[in-house]
């Protein structure tokens, strides 16, 4: 008998085939980033969470149209984009200041509760002050480890406007989030 | 801004090669300000990954329905015709078994000369059939009007033997009378004129 890992690609091909449990594990693998994601690009938890069960309902409708189930992780990430930035359309007119989230003062204090809380004010801070698509592509390199490629194919554009918006959002944070370690913040 | 062989930039995100690394590795221990600005990228970098995750406050998940899931036999069909290379695969193979079906099956080319004999047979005893129940009626049609034509002729037959025989009746009664006439007339003129 051979074992072996079981692979998204496995959990894929079953979930194809109607296995809603197969899909329900892939669920379990995927959705705690997924829902970071939406939660560093949305700033709510609620909200979030209600647009973590919309991507995985869509990613299960269109299972089929995966072409390559090696690509899953952009095409999952490409559903979760198209459903923020489609949420962000239908909530623009409400917003005081359009394409930032709203953190709250507490909010600010209950994103990351175990790490030291000015440090994580002020990251929060600096990432809610970004336009939304230099944010997105900041999470999308730094907290999810995408390849630019990939990138570009969650977002829809060039590498090159990948890399444009990356390093301009990379020279704002750096100015303001690295002299906090050098003050001794941490 | 740098003068590192490579953007330092890319060197942090893991998006150079091997060679290129090495490169601006050398680059990096020999100058200063290249060394400086990889610090604070590096320092941002892991200020930005200290933000922890944070946990699904609610896990999702799908729940299987039999009543809304497809049958058995509906997904096999669906999976059937959904796949086109196994659509292809059983369209030869029919295309296949009818050839060699046909192949097994197909009358001898010598069955149809044969079994048009019989036909002709049939269709010639039809014919001959059809012609002499022709030839009857035409047979009987003029018996018919020979028949007719009999008692037309023997009528007028009849009918000029009573005429003929009426005819010499009344000419002989006219004969008859022209010769009392005459007899009458000559011994009226013998008396007139005497005997000489």
């Amino acid at each position: 008998m051979i074992l072996r890992a079981v692979e998204d690609t496995d959990l894929i091909r079953k979930a194809r085939r109607g296995d809603v449990e197969a899909f329900n594990l892939l669920i379990s693998r995927w959705e705690k980033r997924v829902y970071n994601y939406l939660l560093r690009i949305v700033g709510d938890r609620e909200g979030a969470l209600d647009l973590s069960q919309d991507v995985f309902l869509k990613a299960y409708q269109n299972l089929r149209k995966l072409d390559d189930p090696a690509r899953f992780a952009p095409w999952l990430f490409r559903i979760a984009h198209n459903e923020a930035f489609s949420s962000f359309r239908k909530r623009r007119p409400e917003r005081e200041a359009p394409g930032q989230p709203e953190y709250t003062g507490d909010e600010r204090a209950a994103i990351g509760p175990a790490f030291p809380i000015e440090l994580s004010i002020a990251v929060t801070t600096a990432l809610a002050k970004l336009p939304e698509e230099q944010r997105e592509a900041v999470i999308l390199k730094i907290y999810q480890g995408f390849k630019f490629e990939e990138m570009a194919e969650v977002l829809g554009c060039p590498v090159s406007t990948v890399k444009s918006r990356l390093y301009t959002a990379l020279d704002v944070l750096k100015s303001q989030l690295a002299p906090l370690k050098t003050r001794g913040v941490t | 801004m740098s003068c590192s062989p490579f953007d330092l930039r890319d060197y942090l995100f893991g998006e150079l090669g091997e060679a290129e690394r090495r490169q601006v590795d050398q680059h990096v221990r020999s100058c200063g300000g290249c060394h400086e600005e990889m610090e604070r990228l590096r320092v941002t970098q892991s200020v930005l990954l200290a933000l922890p995750e944070e946990e699904v406050p609610q896990r999702i998940g799908f729940v299987s329905d039999p009543v809304f899931e497809p049958s058995v036999a509906r997904r096999l069909w669906r999976a059937f015709w959904g796949s086109a290379p196994r659509l292809g695969f059983a369209s030869a193979a029919m295309l296949s078994a009818a050839l060699v079906i046909f192949a097994f099956f197909r009358p001898a080319v010598t069955a149809p000369m044969t079994a048009s004999a019989p036909d002709t047979a049939k269709i010639e005893q039809q014919v001959s059939e059809r012609v002499a129940a022709v030839q009857k009626a035409v047979a009987e049609s003029e018996a018919r009007q020979e028949k007719k034509t009999g008692a037309l002729l023997a009528a007028a037959e009849e009918r000029f033997q009573k005429q003929r025989a009426s005819d010499i009746k009344s000419f002989g009664a006219a004969f008859s009378y022209l010769e009392k006439k005459y007899s009458v007339l000559e011994h009226a003129s013998y008396e007139t004129a005497g005997p000489q």
